[in-house]
């Protein structure tokens, strides 16, 4: 365990047994990789009672996404026993003096793995099809949920137009943190204007990071916990899917939906658990703002790893071969006559 | 020095995804050599052909703004002249990167400007994109 590490989990262990009142000692820390947005901590805690699991999510100096944390804690326990997985939260200290920067800790979800990469090993082909099958299930699950009843309208924005809200958003990031001049964001961004949908007749709880790598799974390939809801938004119910679809979260096995089950497939899970039909050429919209949002994140994590204190290579990941892959998706996307390399016509 | 700077690169990639990543002390620190690693193989791809990607991005733009009808107004702005007569004042990437970033600007504007006016160079500029992102590509063969 490096010093830095040993620091941080004697000031955890300082903390929590003042806020839980109770004698604890550190078992063991570890950080677990790819944690963009916040620097996320495995810790085992030995308590009165036993042993403890928990995951500390700490704000990083800088991170591939500005989300805000409140809102991610908030969300976390408006889902927390809807039937959706998630952990659960179990604290939030916006005092950044107890470990230098603010974080939140949630119980940990024991015996499982995030990495759907795994999955590709061989021997693990038979976990793919029902592990997607329960993803798209999941998130249609949560594209039915009453988004009063969760009681997110009690702490999120409710939009007055969903698309444009959204696009203005994701385009104005591209804006500010471009390092040098982006003329597929820039067609992307005048497409999906010339295109902008009507307002979203309904609205539902967005967790807008919905994709394989944020499942968290146990050995039999059962889900048991979404997480990474820091961009959740109240929303179209056609962001996460086109989100979730998206060819990148599944690269080099692009015609699959996040490496799993055909796209069409996916399509149909969702439909049938949300209740709605999936209306293509709205769709094909969503799905173009995916790509182009997901190419916002890549712009700025490049400003990020520049400029930024942070210079963890998941940045430099992003900025470089993230934005190598999406730049080429969008292209697929929108080139009239497109022979359609990484994406499908519609859907 | 070793001559080929691509070559070394690549090999240094393999040599810490091979060797280096499995003796890492944590997930966390094997996972993070594993993300230079494919960085370093993305940078010895680049190396090669840097200059070369970005001086051949500058003819074809410069083609695009050419071709560009007469009243193709971004095509006859005092920039668009200006950068038709420019060739970067070195080799170096920083100098090259300038006056490429010079002509995507113009080249934005071009195709926000043949959208609404133009569907044939509308449609050379999407090709121009398709050529410019298979010469940057940074994945090997995918």
């Amino acid at each position: 365990m490096s010093p830095a590490l040993t620091e941080l989990g004697a000031r955890l262990v300082a903390y929590l047994s003042g806020r839980w009142r109770q004698p604890l000692t550190l078992k063991h820390i570890e950080q677990i990789p790819g944690g963009a947005s916040r620097e996320t901590y495995r810790v085992r805690l030995d308590t009165p009672t036993g042993e403890r699991g928990v995951i500390v999510r700490r704000d990083p100096p800088s991170s591939l996404i500005d989300t805000e944390r409140a809102l991610e804690y908030r969300t976390y326990a408006a889902v927390h026993g809807s039937g959706i997985p998630v952990p659960e939260p179990l604290l939030l200290e916006e005092d950044p003096a107890p470990l230098e920067r603010p974080f939140s800790v949630m119980a940990e979800i024991e015996g499982c793995e995030t990495a759907v990469a795994v999955l590709a090993e061989p021997g693990r082909e038979a976990q793919r099809q029902p592990l997607g099958e329960e993803a798209w299930t999941l998130l249609g699950r949560l594209a039915a949920l009453d988004i009063d009843a969760l009681g997110v309208t009690g702490f999120m924005a409710m939009p007055e137009h969903t698309a444009a809200r959204e696009l203005d958003y994701w385009a104005g990031v591209i804006e500010a943190d471009a390092l040098h001049p982006q003329p597929v964001a820039a067609a992307a961004v005048r497409w999906l204007r010339r295109h902008l949908p009507p307002p979203s007749p309904r609205h539902v709880l967005v967790h807008g990071d919905y994709r394989a790598g944020n499942l968290l799974f146990d050995g039999d390939g059962r889900i048991r916990g979404v997480l990474d809801w820091e961009m959740a938004h109240i929303g179209d119910p056609l962001e996460d899917l086109a989100w979730s679809l998206d060819p990148l979260w599944g690269w080099p096995a692009r015609e699959r939906a996040g490496g799993l089950l055909p796209r069409a497939e996916a399509i149909r899970l969702w439909e049938a658990a949300s209740g709605q039909r999936v209306d293509r050429e709205l769709f094909r919209w969503w799905q173009v703002f995916a790509s182009l949002k997901a190419l916002a994140i890549w712009i700025s994590s490049t400003e990020d790893f520049v400029r930024g204190q942070s210079k963890e290579p998941i940045l430099a990941l992003a900025g470089w071969v993230m934005t190598d892959r999406q730049n080429r998706i969008l292209v697929d996307r929108l080139r009239p006559g497109s022979p359609h390399r990484y994406t499908e016509p519609l859907a | 020095m070793i001559p080929r700077l691509s070559q070394g690169l690549a090999d240094l990639a393999a040599k810490l995804a091979r060797d280096i990543a499995p003796e890492a002390g944590s997930r966390y620190a094997m996972a993070n050599t594993g993300m230079v690693s494919m960085l370093l193989g993305a940078l010895a791809l680049d190396a090669e052909r840097a200059v070369d990607a970005r001086m051949t991005d500058i003819d074809e733009i410069k083609s695009l703004l050419r071709s560009a009808p007469a009243d193709a107004e971004p095509a006859r702005q005092p920039a668009a002249a200006a950068f038709l007569d420019r060739t970067p004042r070195s080799l170096r990437l920083t100098d090259v990167d300038a006056v490429h970033a010079e002509g995507m600007n113009l080249l934005i504007a071009l195709h926000d400007w043949a959208e609404h006016h133009d569907a044939d160079l509308d449609s050379r500029i999407w090709d121009f994109l398709v050529r410019h992102s298979e010469r940057h590509r940074l994945d090997p063969g995918d």
